[in-house]
């Protein structure tokens, strides 16, 4: 009896170790229960869409879109309170072509394009330049915005 | 609650035999009423199974596949078509495939020849599936012979035999180098059968398709979702011609249980009467008529179930697989893997059972509530 409770031991042991050696690389991915806080819609039905905001707390924000996502960091007391933008540690949007995470800060983003995603019209994140100007061309885009022009006015034009 | 059982019992007790002294008509019932749950138990496993076969095969499938084609017939797409469509925005890989078909004429049999793109044997070694082996009656280790289009034979060891997951999709394949594949047809080393092609982001596939066209008009790129649908309606439809069929076998069944078992002769009035004056209550009556009903159409049942599942899975469908199979390839022994959808058979049960017990419960608690002189007097 006492030498399998020992295997087990090891076993779980193993296998805790593995767990945490996988968890710290690994891109986060939103569980099953997360829902966007802008909009109240649980984000892993939409893995293309998903993007994230992670606090230097360990804590994260998950959105289904990126539009939902820069609501949420241009009104922080309101979405949440006690989090301050000196907290925020990444933001990361979902590049469109290889559905990978990508820093919002260097990402190109179309605007008044024909891909809509799950809350209507969006800012369709691109990691490249050439890679934004193909899909504006591609998709009827209006214009490239960037990182910085990102405005709450801006957003009030895509809802 | 030991009473109450044992009421239950003697009820049942009396409704046995009074099922057996009707012996000629309750067993007319029962066998047409197995007959009918056979056929529709068998439509379902059967459509059920095939679904499944189906569904294996495509979790496999490229996003999208691209072939090449000269005067609107497939033809053999160059590799270097590969590179450039895989330098457009969005695809992820593009992967050259070679597969086809081999007609063995001793045999007189289809295998599918295929490359497998990840791990492909050795060359001069092959991984068959079973039915080949059956077909070929070979094991592991042994050798094979492919005569090859240049006249001269292919000897081919057999390293392994494919597990038995899907039947449909596995029985006839073969698995080869892409060295013997171009040896065996004569085959330049440039071109491929078809290009398969990921795309990360499946909103980007049509786009994707688009620009293929454009610049290889010579091509015609096919989509995952468009085969998923080519599938779906293919069985749908099959299923839907035999849905048609089944809905008039359903409808006589329904005219046929009504008629039996709604209209009580005057013989059953005469017995519920006689019940009645001996001293039953209205409820015992109904729970005899209830227990008399739920026999008879439970037992139909489970035979009609079990008689569809050793038909659809034991003699393989034979009374409609000549009607439901209809492509070309020679299955040795054609055996689908059972999968049973609980959802559809609890539905079946329902729509089965229930009715029968309603119709025969309603006309006898009418006669049970009439009084009991009247009854035997009509």
């Amino acid at each position: 009896m006492t030498r399998y409770f020992i295997l087990f031991a090891v076993i779980a042991g193993f296998w805790l170790q593995g767990l945490t050696a996988l968890a710290a690389p690994v891109t986060p991915v939103p569980g099953p229960k997360d829902k966007c806080p802008v909009c109240g819609m649980f984000v892993h039905k939409y893995p293309a869409w998903t993007t994230v905001i992670s606090f230097n707390d360990g804590s994260r924000a998950w959105f289904d879109g990126t539009k939902d996502l820069f609501n949420y960091l241009n009104n922080l007391p309101r979405f949440a309170p006690g989090k301050t933008a000196a907290m925020v540690a990444a933001i990361q949007v979902r590049d469109y072509y290889s559905l990978k995470l990508i820093d919002a800060r260097t990402a190109f983003y179309v605007i008044g394009s024909n891909v809509y995603g799950p809350m209507g019209h969006e800012l369709i994140p691109l990691a490249r330049q050439d890679e934004a100007q193909e899909f504006l061309k591609d998709h009827a885009g209006r214009r490239i915005v960037r990182y910085h022009e990102i405005t709450p006015a801006l957003l009030k034009t895509l809802e | 609650m030991h009473r109450a059982l044992n009421r239950h019992r003697n009820i049942l007790d009396f409704a046995l035999s009074s099922l057996m002294r009707r012996k000629a008509k309750n067993i007319s019932l029962f066998l047409v009423y197995t007959l009918i749950i056979f056929v529709i138990a068998s439509l379902i496993f059967f459509v059920q199974a095939l679904k499944r076969e189906a569904a294996l095969l495509l979790t496999e499938a490229p996003d999208m596949v691209v072939q090449r084609m000269i005067a609107g017939r497939h033809d053999l797409i160059p590799t270097r078509y590969a590179e450039k469509i895989g330098a457009i925005r969005g695809v992820s890989a593009v992967v050259p495939r070679l597969w086809g078909y081999y007609y063995d004429p001793v045999f007189q049999a289809n295998y599918t020849l295929l490359v497998p793109d990840t791990e492909p044997p050795p060359p001069g070694s092959i991984m068959i599936g079973s039915g080949v082996a059956r077909n070929l009656r070979i094991k592991t280790d042994d050798l094979v012979t492919f005569r090859s289009y240049s006249g001269m034979p292919l000897l081919l060891t057999v390293t392994a035999i494919l597990p038995q997951h899907s039947e449909l999709v596995a029985a006839d394949l073969v698995l080869m180098a892409a060295e013997d594949f171009q040896a065996m047809f004569r085959m330049p080393k440039d071109v491929a059968t078809d290009l398969a092609i990921t795309v990360a982001n499946p909103r980007e596939l049509v786009t994707v398709a688009n620009k293929i066209v454009e610049q290889f008009p010579d091509t015609r790129p096919i989509l995952k979702s468009e085969l998923l649908r080519t599938y779906d309606s293919l069985f749908d439809w099959r299923g839907g011609m035999m849905v048609v069929m089944l809905a008039v076998a359903v409808l006589s069944f329904v005219i046929f249980a009504w008629d039996k078992a709604s209209g009580l002769s005057a013989e059953e009035r005469k017995e519920i009467g006689i019940l009645k004056s001996i001293g039953w209550e209205t409820g015992d009556v109904l729970l005899l008529k209830f227990w008399e009903g739920a026999v008879i159409s439970l037992t139909a049942f489970l035979a009609g179930v079990l008689l569809a599942y050793l038909h659809v899975f034991f003699s393989s469908a034979a009374l409609f697989s000549h009607a439901l199979k209809g492509w070309a390839i020679l299955y040795p022994q054609f055996k689908l893997v059972p999968a049973v959808d609980g959802y559809q058979l609890s539905v079946l049960f329902v729509l089965a059972v229930l009715p029968y017990t309603a119709a025969t419960i309603i006309p006898a608690w009418l006669a049970a509530t009439i009084a009991p002189d009247a009854a035997m007097r009509s």
